[in-house]
């Protein structure tokens, strides 16, 4: 491997995540003028801060994108913290922007600089926002064949499996955080980019409650429904692989009588809304 | 009801099109222009932006450029959106992650997805830049140059030979603009890009605009480096704008060409004739039509230059 080019690569490699200009560092800004060569108007601290600049700004931007929620609830300076802290632990590793919040949710729950009160409905945020951009652009499997419905004996539902959409993910939150995205995306909340750290309480900022959430991709767009707890513990057992007679035997279990008596019913109209969103993509014997 | 969040982001970039012309592969054969390559006429890089008129209006555009890296998804919207677009135009991929010159392994896992773009989108080659992305796994997302050492010409076109056999296509390398030039160089950038393409027999796509910026943040004659190149490696131009801060200007392609641009442009075509030429806006992105127009500014250049040089 090419000693020198490894020596430009070592240096820049780090001097671009740096999150102050070169020239403060002095230790640095010498290392810099060594393989730098600069110029009569730069210095090679100056000329690798340009490069450090635009790390920061490129991918800050990318961050924004993927997570306005989080800014809106966070406001702009806290955002900003969340982001440089994040990016300095989880370096971007991927030849695509796409990825570069992968690794956020896992940052966000060990993440202690939130603001007081914010930090349930902040980690909520960023499971609901990366959640959003997985379902973007997972591959598509082909839908269910509505004759394998059709062709399946009465008895055979005992035993038949449901394989749900790949790209279907069930998230239980504390916060309805979908409403905050909503509210951003239809111009009810204000641009997350408003200068105000941290956002307002109030209005803006919905109570606590219990969200059993599926995102989803249809027909191209990435889309959500809110889902009963029930539906949602039937959905989650089903994609373990459980059988679709077990899985309604499982979740009845657990409910009280009247509840359960009218539970058949409730599948009914549950298999027909998932369907319809192109959550069942087979059903296997 | 339906919730919807179609505001994720897609981040990013064709005349009608002969499908029967499309070509694969490096050739054996090799015309003494261009490597053998089509000229394509000129283009302009494929923007969300543009989409709704793109697929309304059904513009007439010689062709498009998309990034790569934004179409190397397993599905969704981008490849939707690519389909709508390859049944009407032609497709030509530019990347900005294939990061030749790191001394991080080639990534092989890359490269593949990069073919199944190619097959997909049958571009008739592949271009990318002649820098480093990144090292020690980090992936800086920047185009960042390389010494011009004969070590770095060793290293980088051993590593294009085996990226353009893999890829099957022909490889085509961009010149960056920089901001930064390093102590060990020990030749100049055009000499440096004329080395690797020649010893990885790779094509060169010809930034003029990186050229433009890279002459006044280092101090170089633009038009040296415009008549030194290999003419006949020369299989694509690259216009846009930039950004000028006083003391050094920053690529941003959020502007028109400026007219000194437009004089390296000429001054190529009348080294090469007609070559495949594109215009990128990255930033600030104004209306298609604006776009179109600059596209055609460089046509009228073109042409102009190749009525004088049939003459």
């Amino acid at each position: 491997m090419p000693a020198p080019l490894d020596a430009v690569m070592d240096l820049l490699s780090g001097a671009l995540r740096g999150g102050s200009p070169v020239a403060e560092d002095a230790a640095l800004a010498s290392r810099c003028a060594e393989l730098v060569a600069g110029n009569d108007r730069l210095s090679p601290a100056d000329q690798v801060d340009l490069y450090r600049q635009q790390f920061w700004s490129r991918h800050l931007e990318a961050l924004t994108d993927d997570f306005p929620g989080l800014a809106f609830v966070l406001g702009e300076g806290a955002f900003e913290a969340f982001c440089r802290a994040y990016l300095e632990a989880h370096p971007p590793a991927s030849f695509t922007l796409r990825d570069l919040g992968l690794d956020a949710v896992r940052f966000a729950e060990g993440y202690s600089g939130f603001p007081e009160g914010r930090e349930g409905l902040a980690r909520d945020m960023v499971r609901y926002e990366i959640a959003l951009v997985e379902a973007f652009d997972g591959a598509e499997p082909p839908p269910l064949d509505p004759e394998k419905v059709q062709a399946m004996p009465e008895e055979g539902w005992s035993t038949a499996r449901i394989v749900l959409h790949p790209l279907l993910l069930r998230l239980r939150l504390g916060y309805p955080v979908h409403e905050i995205r909503s509210g951003l995306k239809h111009g009810r909340l204000g641009s997350p980019d408003a200068d105000r750290d941290p956002a307002p309480a109030g209005p803006s900022m919905p109570a606590p409650r219990p969200v059993h959430l599926a995102v989803f991709r249809k027909d191209l767009v990435v889309r959500y429904e809110e889902l009963a707890p029930v539906a949602d513990a039937l959905l989650e057992a089903l994609g373990r692989g459980v059988p679709l007679v077990p899985a309604c035997e499982a979740v009845a279990a657990g409910l009280e009588e009247a509840a359960a008596a009218s539970l058949t019913g409730r599948i009914r109209v549950w298999f027909a809304q998932w369907t319809s969103w192109g959550l069942i993509i087979d059903i296997e014997r | 009801m339906s919730n919807s969040d179609p505001g994720i982001r897609e981040r990013n970039a064709l005349n009608r099109v002969d499908q029967g012309t499309r070509e694969r592969g490096v050739p054996t054969s090799v015309d003494p222009t261009r490597l053998g390559l089509p000229d394509l006429g000129v283009g302009v890089g494929l923007r969300i932006q543009h989409y709704p008129h793109i697929f309304e209006a059904h513009p007439t555009v010689d062709w498009f450029e998309i990034i790569s890296e934004n179409f190397m998804s397993p599905g969704g919207r981008p490849l939707a959106n690519l389909d709508r677009i390859l049944d009407r135009y032609r497709v030509v991929q530019h990347g900005v992650s294939l990061s030749i010159g790191s001394t991080d392994p080639l990534d092989f896992e890359y490269l593949r997805r990069l073919k199944e773009l190619v097959r997909k989108a049958g571009s008739p080659w592949v271009s990318d830049h002649l820098c480093w992305t990144g090292a020690r796994g980090v992936n800086l997302h920047d185009l960042l140059p390389l010494p011009y050492t004969e070590e770095a010409v060793r290293h980088v076109a051993t590593r294009a030979r085996i990226a353009q056999d893999f890829l099957e296509v022909r490889l085509v390398l961009e010149n960056v603009s920089s901001y930064l030039t390093y102590t060990t160089s020990e030749m100049t950038e055009w000499a440096f890009l004329s080395a690797v393409v020649e010893e990885a027999d790779c094509g060169v796509l010809l930034d003029l605009n990186n050229i433009y910026v890279s002459s006044f943040n280092h101090g170089f004659d633009p038009e040296a480096y415009v008549d030194f190149v290999p003419a006949s490696r020369i299989v694509q131009y690259h216009l846009a704008g930039h950004t000028h801060h006083g003391d050094y200007i920053i690529d941003t392609h959020s502007d028109h060409v400026i007219d000194p641009v437009w004089a390296l442009y000429r001054r190529a075509c009348e080294r090469t004739g007609p070559v495949s030429t594109l215009v990128e806006w990255d930033a600030d992105i104004p209306p298609f039509e604006t776009l179109l127009a600059e596209a055609e500014k460089a046509r009228a250049i073109r042409d102009e230059v190749a009525r004088a040089r049939a003459a």
